[in-house]
C-alpha cells in the first residue's frame, strides 16, 4: 500500500500520509494505552461463575432483555463471552436466549466500548452507537426464535426446527 | 484534548488500579502483566492499521470517500460502511483504526455507526476462531441471519435521531 502511494502520488504526498497516520497514532495511543489496563484489570478480578446462570432465563421477552444485560457486562474479550455462550447452551438456553446474548456483548458489551469505542471515537460517538444498538440484539433473538432453521449444538442433542 | 470520555478512561484506570491493590491475591500483578501484554501485541498492528488506512485514504480522493461515505450519501452511505464492515476479519485494533481514519476524511456518523455494527455482528475471524469450533456452523448460519439487518437499522436510527436533533 505504501509503495503504490508512494508511486502513484509521489514523495510529497507520500511523507504526508505517513506524517498524519502517525499524529494519528499519536493522539490515540496514550488513550488505546490507558483503555488496555483498564481491560487487564477488570480481566484480573472477573467473577467468572457469575454469569453462567443464563440457560435458566424464561423464554420470553424478559429472557431477551436478562440476555442482553449479560452480554453488557460480560467483561473480557472473546474468549470468555464465548465460553460462556457455550455453556449456556449445553445447559439448554433457548436459541433466541444464545443470538441475544453473544449479539449484545458483540454490540453493547461495556467493557468493549470502554476500550475501544471511547479511545478511538470519542463519548459522543460511543453513545449514539450505544444508544442506537440497544434494542437490536432483542431484534435479532426475535428474528433468531423465528427463523425455520435447524440448530445443531456442538456436544448437545439437536433443538427442534422453528424457535420455541 | 481534555474530553469527558478520555477523563473517564483514566479515572478508571487509576480506580481499578486501587481496587485491585486493595484486593491482594496479586490481582494487581496480574493485572499489569496482562495489560503491558496486551498493549505490546496492539502496538505494531494498530500502528500498521493507522498507516495503512492512512495510505488508502490518501489513494481514495477525500472526495470520493465523502461523497459515498459523507453526510451528502445518506442512505446510502449507510449500505457502503454496512458492506465494508462485513469483510474486515480482524481484530478489534484493525477495524476501529480504519473507522478513526474514516472519521477524519469526512465519513458520516451514520455510516461509522453501520461500519461498526457490521464489523461486531460479522467479524469473521471471532466466527472461525471461536463460534464454529465452540458451537458448530448451524449456530453461525442462525446468527448471522438473524443479524443480517442490525447494522441497517443501526444506521438508518443513527440518521433518524441526527436530524430529528437538528430539526430541534
Amino acid at each position: 500500500m505504501g509503495l503504490t502511494c508512494y508511486v502513484v502520488l509521489g514523495p510529497e504526498r507520500f511523507t504526508a500520509a505517513v506524517s498524519g497516520s502517525l499524529d494519528l497514532v499519536g493522539n490515540t495511543l496514550p488513550r488505546v494505552a490507558a483503555a488496555q489496563f483498564v481491560a487487564a484489570f477488570v480481566w484480573a478480578m472477573l467473577p467468572r461463575d457469575r454469569i453462567s446462570q443464563l440457560a435458566d432465563a424464561d423464554h420470553g421477552l424478559r429472557g431477551l432483555a436478562i440476555a442482553t444485560a449479560a452480554g453488557i457486562i460480560t467483561p473480557g474479550g472473546p474468549t470468555s463471552a464465548f465460553s460462556l455462550l457455550a455453556i449456556a447452551a449445553g445447559a439448554g438456553a433457548d436459541r433466541g436466549i444464545l443470538i441475544t446474548y453473544i449479539t449484545s456483548w458483540s454490540l453493547l458489551a461495556v467493557q468493549r466500548i470502554i476500550v475501544w469505542d471511547l479511545p478511538f471515537m470519542g463519548a459522543e460517538f460511543s453513545a449514539i452507537r450505544f444508544l442506537v444498538c440497544l434494542p437490536l440484539p432483542i431484534l435479532a433473538g426475535m428474528i433468531a426464535r423465528r427463523l425455520p432453521l435447524s440448530l445443531v449444538l456442538i456436544g448437545t442433542p439437536t433443538q427442534p426446527g422453528a424457535g420455541k | 484534548m481534555t474530553n469527558p470520555g478520555v477523563l473517564l478512561i483514566y479515572a478508571l484506570v487509576i480506580v481499578l488500579g486501587v481496587v485491585a491493590l486493595s484486593r491482594g491475591h496479586g490481582s494487581f500483578r496480574h493485572g499489569l502483566i496482562r495489560g503491558a501484554e496486551q498493549l505490546i501485541k496492539l502496538l505494531p498492528r494498530m500502528l500498521c492499521a493507522l498507516v495503512a488506512a492512512g495510505f488508502l485514504a490518501t489513494l481514495i480522493p477525500t472526495e470520493v470517500i465523502s461523497s459515498f461515505l459523507g453526510a451528502e450519501a445518506g442512505f446510502m452511505a449507510i449500505v457502503i460502511g454496512t458492506l465494508t464492515g462485513m469483510f474486515i476479519p480482524a481484530g478489534p485494533a484493525i477495524s476501529f483504526s480504519i473507522a478513526a481514519v474514516l472519521a477524519n476524511e469526512g465519513a458520516s456518523v451514520p455510516a461509522l455507526v453501520s461500519f461498526i455494527t457490521s464489523w461486531s455482528v460479522f467479524a469473521l475471524h471471532r466466527v472461525f476462531i471461536f463460534e464454529i469450533p465452540l458451537l458448530g456452523i448451524s449456530f453461525t448460519r442462525l446468527r448471522m441471519l438473524s443479524g443480517l439487518i442490525l447494522p441497517l437499522l443501526a444506521g438508518a436510527l443513527t440518521l433518524a435521531a441526527m436530524s430529528t436533533l437538528s430539526m430541534l
